[in-house]
């Protein structure tokens, strides 16, 4: 059942991103990636290790979690209950079953799509830091979000309103819950990391709106998409949301200010001088960080007209590698 | 929001804090830490501020309903919780719900006893003794399932608790239906309804499902296997995750555990349910529709035993046990050989003896077996061993049995799963590394100590089936066993074992649960559904849903150790803010799937004057059809304590 939904999911998102690498990419800056990849994954290295180790600590914390946290014990959803009243009854009046299939299909497969497409977008630039701050600003969404779910036990409105039963995903697609309960506890809805981490990419795409005009619009899109669909599909409180934006803008204001700070380059360089060795110039072009605003060298290429990609990403695999597929809701 | 821990008296507080000393646990300090630190913002700091500056002022009555999760829980009682939530509300109780997974809602209730009242569902039995364990004062300050209320009534409760246990027939109904009377009126807890048991099953690989009661492991035998499809493995669906995690017979806070245990260990007797023939069922029964199980239908039915004596007085009990029967061997194949003994394993296998069945009444009634300097009963069974006065062990495979209650309640305790006592013991070796690493007074918490908690895996039982694996939070898989003696002896017709194998695999919800079951996926699902899953239609005539009555019933238990649910007339009032009628009727969503009732034991148990219908003592809504006649019931609460702007207070 879960190899099943998985490779369903695989499938759906990886014809997506192709879609929209022809759409928003282009051919240009793929042919640039090729010549230039080895150099931009040099650079994005250090902060995808760093995310892939805090990917790697949290499942392996996960499983002692949800004890730590009943052990603290500061239960969350009497009070978010009571401030919001029934604002997720309101929302879910609005149920059909188109409206239900589309928020579905968005909770699950618009979701993944919104956090893998940026890395390749982001990737195809000649200056990385878009990419750095995208990758350091999931790695502080997953700290900072799981931190909080440590310390808050709560459940959300499908576990507290068992007068909602017409518009649950899990009751309507059963299927997608064997997936869901592999990245995620039904206790650890504060803040909602669906809508944090989907309302960071939004923010990054406002950023780089000069470079990628039409994806900042999709993102937009997808991004509120998302996290109304937390609350139509009763899994998320609408407190759960406004967390998970205001969570969202901190990690892009931090990544903003860290990304650029250290040089992991420029440090082992340092520690090489130290050595005989002479040293290649690895740190001067990985690091332009001095231009906060990218887009110089790749924002005045012509827009893709491309129909299909004649170049596969195969060689941005080592980053998608990375991709964060175990999102947390 | 936890802020009303601090709103009780003085007293109260001052027992909270030794509480906390005797356990030595920060768990509850932790928690107070907690309350304060989110509670600065909100009402707890101005209702502190005001009580300060005026000390007069009585505080608003706040209470806590503990319940489960609505989607990943229970929903039904999730729905009842909320019924009676705002019902409290209505009538000025500052009321919260407070949810909790469900391991953690039984520990909280059962070990901690740290709640003010909950809405669950109580597992009880087919014969009324299980109120003995349920309700006796000698259980007052223990942890697991007897007596979690804190309930104490010596002179009136307590002894028909323990004259019923002793009378026979017409004197024991008599007793009894003065009891129920009593307990109606004391109410250390509410019932609600007792709701049938619904599964989803596939009949093309195996068949013969309602044959047997699928509430306990003899479900799972005895089945009929199609022999043309591939019938090797048998996959059930659970929920609760801690099946797969643990596996400890005496643990309380693992839910639904029954099934597991009953197919791992053997006990002395079984308790065999049979469903009235369609001839013998009553004509109201028959257009109802629905399969009456009380006490009538019940038997208890030797199993490990091959049988047992009654002496004149129906006190001594001599019972033969099965030769031969063998504890199952988890040393595996390759360690056979580092043994020097020889590779047939059944041959080093640890024999069951009557020294088993000693050791196991002995240690269920004192899980330190005497070594520390207080009892420390197991957190379950203690209705049943209680019952036991001596075990005396005669040979090898015969012991006698002295109780100190009549025959029904007796037989009652041959029900407890055989643990083996031999040195080989996971229980005797797990004693044995306490006492040896604690100090000279070693005394361990009663229901709460490590041999209680531990995971105890593998499992080492005597019963149909061997634990072979298990992927903690995922799935245990276990094998039959071949030697066990409803497959190798001929001199009964008890279920055997079917299925080489039985895989347990944790599925996320009920939704799902029926799909995959739908899809051929599965065979069962051993976890209840939530009724409304019967409400979906599956185009597959080898899918049906399985109706088992229960005896389990959905209550509200109070804490009486605390205000204001110490309080009789308290517990009364709120007793009548709950619609029953309603609950079974809207709650539950399948036709007939539940029935309202005014006390919690089989329906033969019942004396006329609790009967729903016309019961002169049943206690009735205040209200209609859901609906809260508040002022009738702020006039309940009124008789007995003060409003104060509409909010009650005290």
């Amino acid at each position: 059942m879960l190899t099943q939904v998985l490779l369903q999911l695989t499938v759906v998102v990886t014809l997506m991103v192709l879609v929209s690498i022809a759409v928003f990419v282009g051919r240009y800056r793929l042919r640039d990636t090729r010549l230039e990849w080895r150099a931009r994954v040099r650079a994005a290295a250090p902060v995808t290790a760093l995310l892939a180790a805090v990917l790697l600590f949290n499942s392996v914390a996960r499983q002692y979690g949800p004890d730590v946290s009943w052990m603290i014990h500061w239960n969350l959803t009497w009070p978010i209950y009571d401030v919001e009243g029934e604002f997720i009854l309101w929302l879910q009046s609005f149920e059909a079953p188109a409206i239900t299939a589309y928020f579905s299909f968005i909770y699950i497969y618009g979701y993944v799509f919104l956090l893998v497409f940026p890395v390749i977008a982001y990737f195809a630039l000649s200056n990385t830091r878009p990419l750095r701050e995208l990758l350091t600003a999931y790695t502080l969404n997953y700290v900072l979000g799981l931190g909080i779910y440590v310390f808050i036990v709560a459940y959300g409105p499908r576990n507290m309103m068992p007068e909602l039963v017409d518009a649950l995903l899990y009751d309507t697609y059963p299927q997608y819950q064997h997936l869901t309960r592999q990245v995620n506890r039904n206790t650890n809805v504060f803040p909602s990391l669906h809508t944090s981490l989907a309302a960071t990419v939004t923010f990054l795409a406002f950023r780089t709106r000069a470079i990628y005009p039409k994806w900042f619009l999709l993102a937009t899109g997808l991004g509120v998409s998302v996290a109304i669909s937390t609350m139509y599909l009763g899994i998320h409180w609408a407190i759960d949301v406004a967390a998970g934006i205001v969570l969202a803008y901190i990690c892009v204001a931090l990544a903003g200010f860290l990304v650029g700070r250290w040089s992991v380059t420029a440090w082992v360089a340092s520690l090489r001088d130290s050595n005989p060795s002479p040293s290649t110039s690895t740190g001067t072009d990985t690091n332009p960080d001095t231009d906060p605003n990218p887009g110089s060298s790749s924002g005045s290429e012509p827009k893709a007209d491309a129909g299909t990609p004649d170049t596969t990403p195969s060689e941005s695999e080592p980053e998608t590698g990375s991709d964060p597929e175990p999102e947390r809701a | 929001m936890g802020v009303q821990r601090m709103s009780l008296p003085s007293d109260d507080v001052g027992a909270d804090a030794d509480a906390d000393a005797n356990t030595g646990y920060s768990r509850r300090s932790l928690l107070a830490a907690g309350a304060t630190g989110l509670s600065v913002a909100a009402s707890g700091c101005i209702d502190r501020v005001q009580s300060v500056v005026d000390s007069d002022t009585a505080e608003q009555v706040s209470l806590s309903i503990l319940s489960l999760p609505a989607a990943d829980g229970d929903r039904e009682t999730a729905e009842i919780a909320r019924h009676l939530e705002s019902n409290l509300d209505a009538v000025g109780i500052d009321a919260t719900i407070s949810t909790r997974s469900e391991s953690e809602f039984l520990e909280t209730i059962l070990i901690d006893h740290d709640f003010d009242l909950y809405v669950g569902r109580h597992p009880a039995d087919f014969d009324p003794d299980f109120l003995y364990e349920t309700l006796h004062s000698t259980y007052e300050y223990d942890q697991g399932w007897q007596n979690p209320f804190g309930f104490t009534d010596t002179l009136t409760i307590d002894r028909l608790l323990e004259r019923q246990r002793e009378e026979t027939g017409a004197d024991r109904e008599r007793t009894v239906a003065t009891l129920l009377e009593g307990i109606a009126q004391e109410k250390p807890f509410e019932p609600i309804c007792v709701a049938n048991e619904y599964r989803a099953v596939r009949t093309d690989r195996f068949d013969g499902w309602d044959e047997n009661y699928l509430t306990t492991g003899s479900g799972y035998l005895g089945l009929e296997s199609d022999a043309s499809s591939d019938t090797e493995q048998l996959h059930a669906l659970v929920t609760d995750q801690r099946l797969t995690q643990t596996f400890n017979p005496l643990s309380p806070t693992t839910h639904e555990q029954r099934v597991i245990v009953d197919l791992l260990y053997d006990s002395l007797a079984v308790p065999r349910w049979s469903v009235p023939e369609e001839t013998e069922a009553t004509d109201e029964e028959t257009q109802a529709g629905e399969e009456v199980i009380d006490a009538a239908n019940v038997s208890i039915e030797p199993w490990l035993a091959t049988d047992w004596e009654w002496d004149g007085e129906n006190r001594t009990m001599t019972v033969d046990i099965r030769e031969d029967c063998t504890f199952h061997d988890h040393t595996g194949g390759d360690d056979t050989d580092a043994d020097g003994s020889d590779d047939n394993g059944s041959e080093s296998a640890i024999p069951l003896t009557a020294e088993d069945v000693a050791f196991t009444y002995r240690f269920l009634a004192d899980t330190t077996y005497g070594r520390a300097a207080s009892a420390s009963p197991a957190p379950r069974y203690q209705g049943h061993v209680s019952a036991v006065d001596s075990v005396t062990v005669e040979d090898e495979y015969q012991l006698t049995i002295s109780f100190s209650t009549d025959r029904a309640v007796a037989e009652r305790a041959l029900t407890v799963p055989i643990l083996p006592s031999g040195s080989d013991s996971p229980w005797i070796s797990h004693l044995e590394s306490s006492v040896e690493s604690a100090d000279d007074d070693w005394s361990p918490t009663q229901g709460d100590w490590s041999i209680v908690t531990t995971d105890h895996a593998p499992p080492t039982g005597s019963g149909p089936y061997k634990y072979d694996s298990h992927d903690a939070g995922t799935s245990v898989t276990l094998t039959r066993v071949e030697d066990h003696f409803t497959l190798r002896d001929d001199d009964h017709d008890l279920p055997a074992p079917t299925a080489d194998e039985l895989h347990f695999e944790v599925d996320p919800g009920t939704s799902s649960s029926v799909e995959r079951v739908a899809n051929g996926d599965a065979d069962i699902t051993t976890t209840r559904l939530d009724t409304y899953a019967l409400e979906s239609t599956i185009d597959d005539d080898a899918v049906s849903f399985v109706e088992s009555p229960s005896w389990s019933f959905y209550h509200i238990g109070f804490n009486t150790r605390s205000m204001p649910c110490g309080n009789t007339h308290f517990r009364r009032a709120v007793s009548q803010l709950v619609d029953k009628q309603w609950v079974a009727e809207e709650v539950f969503a399948a036709e007939d799937s539940a029935r309202p009732v005014a006390t919690p034991v089989a329906e033969e148990w019942v004396p006329d004057s609790l009967a729903w219908d016309d019961g002169e003592l049943v206690t009735t809504f205040e209200g209609e059809d859901g609906d809260l006649n508040v002022d009738a019931a702020r006039e309940l609460f009124a008789s007995n304590f003060e409003y104060d702007d509409g909010a009650l207070v005290w």
